[in-house]
């Protein structure tokens, strides 16, 4: 990845917006309507999305990086790293891969993204414990997945499709 | 690189297919976990992977209640003839506090901050704890 001023601050403004976007969202949380832990909308993933769709996938995985250990430390709850990240890098490989599939749409990208997300969650959950116990929560958090998924799908193709872009430099 | 993914607006039968292999993996997950054994309930309470204590939630006569030692972040449990919860936990998530009475086999609390398992596993009746006549 060559580094150059544009492409640097492209990054830098992109991994502060997933930033504050998580931090937002961590403010509401949805586990107060729905007693599941982990539940999220999963609204910085929009800005994984729209870098995936729009910048190359090194850049995009430095977003990422930079939001979930900026985000554990904003948040004050290093112990969270872990299921962020596994989740995310998680989430970001089955993205990367889906987008280059042909036949889908960003809602089934963000759908199975979301599913890939809640799946690392319970592995680090499960991981931290050393034992199984967290999997009773893998069958809600992928139905739940399911519909925040479709609803962060349906914003990402708005974003992507309505946010101007500069042309590649 | 074009991603043709990017360029749609509507959803699309692969999209379907995606959902169905979601739904379907969440199907399976649950299937498999489906509890077996009897209706008399025990409660295993382990703590950074030592059990703690087993309570015969299905013998309890009234309603314990009592402080989880070596625990992170104080937490206190509360069992009841046939089911149990966390009453009170200092932890950040509250995950646990929120998952209410569990009363059923197969049922879980997890309380991540304390590493803190609590299951309720059901089993056939233990020798006769009761033979009158």
């Amino acid at each position: 990845m060559r580094i150059n001023v544009r492409r640097l601050t492209r990054c830098a403004v992109l991994a502060a917006l997933a930033l504050a976007i998580s931090v937002c969202e961590g403010l509401v949380p949805l586990a107060v309507l729905v007693p599941l832990p982990g539940l999220r909308l999963g609204l910085a993933n929009l800005v994984t999305v729209f870098a995936l769709c729009r910048l190359s996938p090194g850049e995009s995985f430095a977003i990422l990086l930079a939001r979930c250990l900026l985000g554990a430390l904003v948040g004050g709850n290093l112990s969270a790293l872990a299921y962020s990240l596994t989740g995310g890098v998680l989430a970001f490989l089955a993205m990367w891969l889906l987008l280059r599939l042909p036949g889908l749409s960003l809602f089934g990208v963000c759908i199975a993204g979301a599913a890939a997300h809640n799946t690392g969650q319970i592995l680090a959950a499960m991981a931290v414990l050393g034992s199984p116990a967290p999997v009773v929560y893998l069958p809600p958090l992928l139905l739940a997945g399911v519909v925040t998924g479709a609803v962060t799908g349906g914003a990402s193709i708005l974003l992507v499709q309505r946010v101007p872009w500069g042309g590649e430099n | 690189m074009r991603l043709s993914a990017a360029e749609r607006l509507r959803p699309t039968p692969g999209d379907a297919l995606v959902v169905l292999a979601v739904l379907a993996a969440a199907g399976l997950v649950f299937f498999l976990l489906l509890p077996k054994g009897g209706n008399f309930l025990t409660a295993q309470i382990v703590l950074d992977q030592e059990v703690v204590t087993e309570l015969p939630l299905s013998a309890l006569t009234g309603a314990v209640s009592f402080d989880v030692p070596g625990a992170a972040y104080p937490i206190t449990v509360e069992a009841q003839p046939g089911r149990i919860r966390v009453a009170h936990s200092d932890c950040p998530s509250q995950d646990c506090v929120h998952t209410g009475w569990v009363s059923r086999a197969g049922g879980q609390i997890v309380c991540l901050p304390n590493r803190l398992i609590i299951t309720v596993t059901g089993s056939d009746a233990p020798q006769a704890d009761a033979v009158t006549g």
